[in-house]
């Protein structure tokens, strides 16, 4: 689980390590990242709007 | 080793020479207010970190071209991915933008923050005039350019404020909050103000604000920044900016202007009196379209002088002038003029260039024709 977060992060940042990137691809299975990513996206999103909205107060 | 050393002086003074360019006259101004100069400051700092960045992208690119040259023997390094410098140059950048953005976005707050004024006047754009109502003091009128067009047609010489000059020009105290409520009548405009750091849209059916507190008085010139139409380069904005009491006295005297005209609305006027008037009244709002001697511009403006419709019928004419002719350039007038001066340029128009009807269109018939519509 952890290893899947912290692949997503660095898709998030935008870059990745290869020799992890072959660590990735041998599971075979998309499912995990795609939901990790979709919940960290979400939290991305929600922060900077709490942020802004804090900012703006 | 010589080679980096005259890069460096290159550099030098390439950035000797960017305050020079800075003052003279290219770049944002500093402006009369502390937002402007807040912003002024912001362009600057963010100004410099581009030419730093810059500087040094292109110093370490043209250095490594010149350096490791094939003649000089230099191998091509044949590698793939580098996580350090991937991360690097990544994270540099976004530590940059963040770095700007945070005094950027502790500005624009300020921008936004139209709260606590002390005066608010309404601008209303309109093809191709300024219109300011200043609110609560019965206080409004038109601003047009008064660049005459003969200058535009290059037949007399042009004055120092060619084209950024006005007939009324919007009058405000200084060390007062000004919060302005900007809208307009017909397409998007822009107010455009540079020394007060104020640039905003007028869009129909909105109502945007924005708002000023200016530190000297002088006299300020802007123009419309949004593509208008035809005369979008001929709607200059000019401000006032006075000391707190002489803007007292002025705007006193223009109630009281104000009062004297609304009671002139019930005595019947000569036709002489209304000749005079609307000319000038023509010459500020119909001329630019109608042009000076009422002969229109074909297609979209018709011609006044000897217009057959206009001549035979007064009621139309002036039915016209007040309520406008949708889907044409022709816009109502009913409430940017006031009574006496909508009678008078249809009097004028009536009467000019051997329209020659004799008819004295009396400012109270005009009250009410608008009060029965």
């Amino acid at each position: 689980m952890w290893g899947v977060i912290k692949s997503v992060l660095a898709a998030f940042f935008g870059v990745q390590k290869e020799q992890q990137r072959r660590e990735d691809f041998k599971q075979g299975r998309p499912m995990a990242f795609i939901v990790v990513g979709l919940v960290m996206g979400l939290i991305f999103v929600v922060g900077v709007a709490a942020l802004a909205i804090s900012v703006a107060r | 080793m010589r080679t980096p050393f005259v890069w460096m002086v290159g550099c030098l003074i390439g950035l000797g020479s960017m305050p020079a360019a800075v003052a003279s006259g290219w770049n944002m101004p500093v402006g009369v207010t502390d937002l402007s100069r807040e912003i002024h400051s912001l362009h600057m700092i963010i100004f410099w970190i581009c030419v730093i960045i810059g500087v040094v992208v292109f110093g370490v690119m043209f250095y490594s071209l010149f350096k490791f040259r094939r003649s000089r023997g230099a191998e091509a390094a044949n590698f793939h991915e580098n996580t350090t410098v991937e991360v690097l140059w990544t994270a540099i950048p976004l530590l940059i933008l963040v770095g700007m953005a945070v005094p950027a976005t502790a500005t624009l707050k300020k921008m936004y923050d139209a709260s606590d004024a002390e005066l608010d006047v309404m601008i209303i754009g309109q093809q191709w005039r300024w219109r300011y109502e200043y609110l609560g003091e019965e206080v409004a009128f038109n601003s047009s350019m008064s660049t005459p067009r003969a200058q535009i047609r290059g037949e007399e010489s042009r004055d120092e404020h060619y084209l950024l000059e006005v007939d009324n020009p919007l009058v405000l105290p200084i060390n007062r909050k000004v919060r302005f409520l900007m809208t307009s009548d017909d397409v998007i405009h822009s107010w455009w103000v540079p020394d007060f750091a104020v640039k905003q849209d007028t869009i129909p059916g909105f109502v945007n604000e924005n708002w000023v507190r200016i530190n000297e008085p002088g006299i300020y010139r802007g123009q419309c920044a949004e593509l208008c139409g035809m005369d979008h380069g001929f709607m200059p904005i000019v401000v006032h900016a006075m000391e707190e009491e002489d803007f007292e006295v002025w705007l006193a005297e223009r109630r009281e202007e104000a009062e004297q005209e609304a009671m002139g609305v019930d005595r019947e006027w000569a036709l002489d009196e209304l000749m005079e008037r609307g000319e000038t009244v023509y010459a500020s709002i119909c001329a630019s379209c109608h042009q000076a001697e009422g002969q229109g511009a074909a297609p979209a403006f018709p011609a006044l002088a000897g217009n057959q419709r206009l001549i035979d019928d007064a009621d139309w004419h002036l039915n016209t002038i007040l309520n406008g002719v949708s889907g044409t350039a022709m816009p109502a007038f009913r409430s940017t003029l006031n009574p006496v001066e909508l009678a008078a340029v249809t009097t004028w128009t009536r009467n000019a260039w051997g329209n020659d009807t004799g008819d004295a269109i009396q400012p109270a018939a005009v009250v009410e024709k608008l009060a029965n519509q």
